[in-house]
């Protein structure tokens, strides 16, 4: 029974995205303005023949690891500092006096905004790539995990005081497991927004990338490697958020195996 | 001759919050060893009382001494059972009954044993490596009561623990408990509105007034064990209590 119903979700989705190819072949087929579209079996084809033939220098391979490595490496950055200014936050009210000011102001300014500013702070090489992509999670993680640290229920900080636990176990056995599925939460969402950031990075200057696909099609006027480009990050990105929540599943087993 | 050292000593506890006054003036002295029942009218400030007796609320005037010195669940083996559940949700149930053990850094030997005899008394044994939400409300407070047995506490603290078990299970926990005071000594106080299970229970029963709550008296219990519900001694005593608490 259950595994019907995951297998129904699975249909479900397959056939919608096969929907969703054909309105999209028949239109470029068929409308005006269509006409100046690739169809799916262009893009499709393009996408993975650019795995043996490169675009640019590189090929598809060459472009999605680089990209990662350069979503990655800012991403484990604002993940670490993330969670430990959202724990400072949630544990000293002076942290979070002093922080929270400025995580409300710069959270707001999208990532793209800091471009000309990141470049004269940090250059035209990857330093102002990682910056702006950090920009883009370190907020959602500092924030999800002050949150988890304010979840903690009361009535288990009583108890654990009361069996004679000192701040230091308290927060050991209490505070962290609570804050575990906010901090995974929080790393979920950043994840999306951080590979999401990578176009804008990439408009930085550089030479190889799923964003300079994107950007060098729009330079060039080649709609199909622009949409090339699309395809690489939207598979991409389903690929590390889907790897991202089993790796959650299975380091929350208590909230998941309760559903 | 010899007098029995006082376990617990409360002198002149009050707790107010803001200009709400819950507990005027509570005097009263817990014998080593004794097993307390506590019985009030609701919202009379039970909960608020073993609270300031655990120093969760600082209380607003009052002395309490456990052993002689001031009160501090840090360094004495005090077991409190809230009302409220309260497992840890990503812990399974056997190392939520661990929890007091490993916070105490009790050896290993000797927790692998208290953590097997609390499971098999409360029935969780099999279902050790379940997590609390895959639980009935029941077990879940059978994992608070083995989690508070687990340390062997001198003082064991009780806030209606049974009052949303079914009744076997409450039958069946309550001699549970009998048994285990009787073999390991501990000092328990225990809050119940269950005018019965505080006659079934203790050696003591205090009665509490309505709020401002002062100690309307307190009761000696020497009915034989193991007690029948149905002897008329046992519906007397009974009685009586049912009284002093409905008499304002
Ligand atoms: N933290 C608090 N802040 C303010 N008022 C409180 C607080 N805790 C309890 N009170 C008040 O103190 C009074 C006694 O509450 P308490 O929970 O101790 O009663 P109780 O006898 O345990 O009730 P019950 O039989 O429902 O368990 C109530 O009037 C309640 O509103
Ligand atoms: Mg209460």
């Amino acid at each position: 029974m259950r595994a019907f119903e995951k297998n129904k979700r699975l249909i479900l989705g397959a056939v919608g995205i096969f929907v969703f190819l054909c309105i999209w072949y028949i239109a470029t087929k068929s409308t005006t303005l269509g006409k100046v579209m690739p169809d799916p079996v262009t893009v499709f084809g393009g996408f993975f023949t650019a795995f043996v033939e490169p675009i640019g220098t590189k090929t598809m391979t060459m472009h999605i690891l680089i990209s990662l490595r350069r979503m990655l490496v800012p991403y484990a950055i604002g993940g670490f500092t993330g969670v430990l200014i959202g724990i400072l936050m949630g544990w000293y009210k002076v942290a979070d006096a002093i922080f929270m000011p400025y995580i409300q102001m710069l959270r707001p300014i999208p990532p793209i905004a800091w471009i000309p500013l990141s470049i004269i702070w940090f250059g035209f090489d990857e330093g102002s790539k990682y910056f702006l992509i950090f920009l883009a999670c370190f907020f959602t993680i500092a924030l999800t995990t002050y949150n988890g640290v304010h979840s903690v229920d009361e009535t288990l900080v009583r108890a654990s005081r009361m069996l004679g636990a000192n701040d230091r176990q308290l927060f050991m056995t209490i505070v962290l497991p609570t804050t575990v599925p906010y901090i995974f939460s929080g790393l979920q969402v950043a994840l999306g927004s951080a590979w999401a950031t990578i176009v804008a990075a990439e408009m930085i200057r550089s030479s190889e990338g799923v964003g300079w696909l994107i950007v060098r099609g729009q330079d060039i006027g080649n709609m199909t490697q622009i949409m090339i480009g699309i395809v690489a990050i939207a598979l991409t990105g389903l690929l590390i958020t889907t790897l991202m929540r089993v790796l959650e599943n299975k380091l929350c087993a208590w909230t998941v195996r309760g559903k | 001759m010899e007098k029995k050292e006082a376990k617990v000593v409360v002198n002149h506890l009050t707790k107010k919050f803001g200009d709400l006054l819950v507990l005027d003036d509570l005097n009263f002295e817990v014998q080593e060893g004794e097993f307390l029942c506590i019985v009030g009218p609701t919202g009379c400030g039970k909960t608020t009382f073993l609270n300031s007796l655990t120093r969760l609320y600082e209380p607003t005037a009052g002395d309490i001494l456990v052993n002689g010195i001031p009160v501090n669940p840090k360094t004495q083996n005090i077991s409190y059972i809230f009302q409220e559940y309260s497992s840890f949700p990503w812990l399974t149930v056997e190392q939520n009954v661990r929890f007091g053990l490993e916070i105490k850094k009790t050896p290993k030997a000797e927790a692998d044993a208290n953590v097997e005899e609390m499971l098999d008394i409360v029935g969780l044994t099999k279902f050790r490596n379940y997590y609390p939400s895959q639980l009935s409300i029941s077990m879940l407070q059978r994992v608070a009561i083995a989690r508070a047995f687990a340390t062997k506490p001198e003082l064991l603290l009780m806030d209606e623990p049974y009052g949303q078990l079914d009744i076997d299970l409450r039958f069946k926990l309550e001699d549970e408990l009998i048994k285990l005071w009787k073999k390991t000594g501990t000092t328990v106080l225990f809050i119940t509105h269950n005018i019965e299970e505080a006659v079934y229970l203790s050696e003591k029963i205090m009665v509490l007034t309505n709020k401002p709550t002062s100690v309307k008296t307190v009761l000696d219990n020497n009915l034989p064990r193991p007690r029948d519900v149905t002897s008329p001694e046992f519906v007397e005593l009974r009685n009586k209590v049912t009284d002093l608490i409905k008499w304002w």
